[in-house]
C-alpha cells in the first residue's frame, strides 16, 4: 500500500493500538497488497478509553471482557464477583491494553 | 506451549487456588458477615453472584436444593473448582491441550446470539431472585 494511506490509517487509528505496535502495523501495512485497503479501513476497532469506563462502572459483572470478546474471562468474572473484587481491580489497570491486543489480532486476521 | 495456553492455566490455576482458601476460610468462620464483593460493599445490594459462596458451602454438605437456593452459580463454580485442577494435570502429564480446546469451543457457542440473549437474562433473573432473597 502507498505509505500516506498507511499514514492516514495510521493518524486515525493509532490510539487503538499498543505505541510499541504501531512502527510494526505500518511496515506490515506496507507490504500488504492494496486491494486490502477497503477492508482494513472498514474494521471497526474497540476504543480502550470506553472499554475502561465500562470496567470501572461494570467489571465486577465481567462486561469489560465480554466487549472484548474474552468471553471465558467474562463469565469467570461474573461467576466469581470479580474474582473476588480483586480481578476487578487490576483489570482496572489491564483492560486497557487487553483491548489494544484484541484490536491487534483484528487486524492481524485480515493483514495477514 | 502457546503464550494464550500458559495464560489460562495460570489464570485458572490461581483462581481455583483463590477460590478453595476462600471458601475454606469462609467454612472456618461462618458467622463473618464480611464481604469482598464490590458491588455490594458500594451499594449495599447484591450482585449476580452473591451467595455462591454459602451455595458452594452447602453443596459440599450434601445439600443441593439449598444451594439451588443460595444462589445457582455456586454449581457451576464448584464444578469448575472440582474439575479444572485434576483436568490441567492431565493436559499436563500427557502434554495435550484439551482444556484450551475446550474452553474455546464453550466460549464460541456462548457467543451465539440464541445461547447468550437467553443467558444474560437467565443472569438478570438471577440477580432479581437475589434482590428478594435479601442476600
Amino acid at each position: 500500500m502507498e505509505a500516506s494511506k498507511v499514514d492516514m490509517f495510521i493518524l486515525a487509528n493509532g490510539k487503538f493500538f499498543e505505541s510499541h505496535h504501531v512502527g510494526m502495523i505500518r511496515d506490515r501495512l506496507i507490504s500488504t497488497d492494496d486491494s486490502k485497503w477497503v477492508t482494513v479501513q472498514t474494521l471497526q476497532f474497540k476504543d480502550p478509553t470506553f472499554i475502561l469506563i465500562v470496567s470501572l462502572l461494570a467489571g465486577t459483572l465481567g462486561v469489560d471482557r465480554f466487549l472484548i470478546g474474552d468471553t471465558g474471562l467474562g463469565i469467570g468474572k461474573l461467576l466469581t464477583c470479580g474474582g473476588l473484587g480483586i480481578w476487578a481491580i487490576i483489570d482496572w489497570f489491564m483492560i486497557m491494553g487487553a483491548t489494544r491486543e484484541k484490536n491487534l489480532d483484528k487486524l492481524r486476521l485480515v493483514i495477514s | 506451549m502457546p503464550r494464550s495456553q500458559k495464560v489460562l492455566y495460570a489464570i485458572l490455576l490461581t483462581g481455583c487456588l483463590a477460590g478453595y482458601l476462600w471458601v475454606w476460610w469462609s467454612a472456618e468462620s461462618p458467622n463473618s458477615e464480611s464481604t469482598v464483593c464490590l458491588i455490594k460493599n458500594v451499594t449495599g445490594l447484591p450482585c449476580p453472584s452473591c451467595g455462591s459462596t454459602r451455595a458452594v458451602l452447602s453443596l459440599a454438605h450434601g445439600d443441593l436444593v439449598g444451594a439451588l437456593q443460595w444462589n445457582p452459580f455456586g454449581l457451576i463454580i464448584a464444578a469448575v473448582l472440582l474439575v479444572a485442577p485434576w483436568w490441567m494435570g492431565y493436559d499436563l502429564l500427557t502434554n495435550r491441550k484439551t482444556l484450551p480446546v475446550f474452553v474455546a469451543k464453550v466460549e464460541h457457542f456462548v457467543q451465539k446470539k440464541w445461547i447468550a440473549a437467553p443467558a444474560i437474562v437467565l443472569v438478570l433473573a438471577n440477580w432479581i431472585w437475589n434482590f428478594s432473597k435479601g442476600l
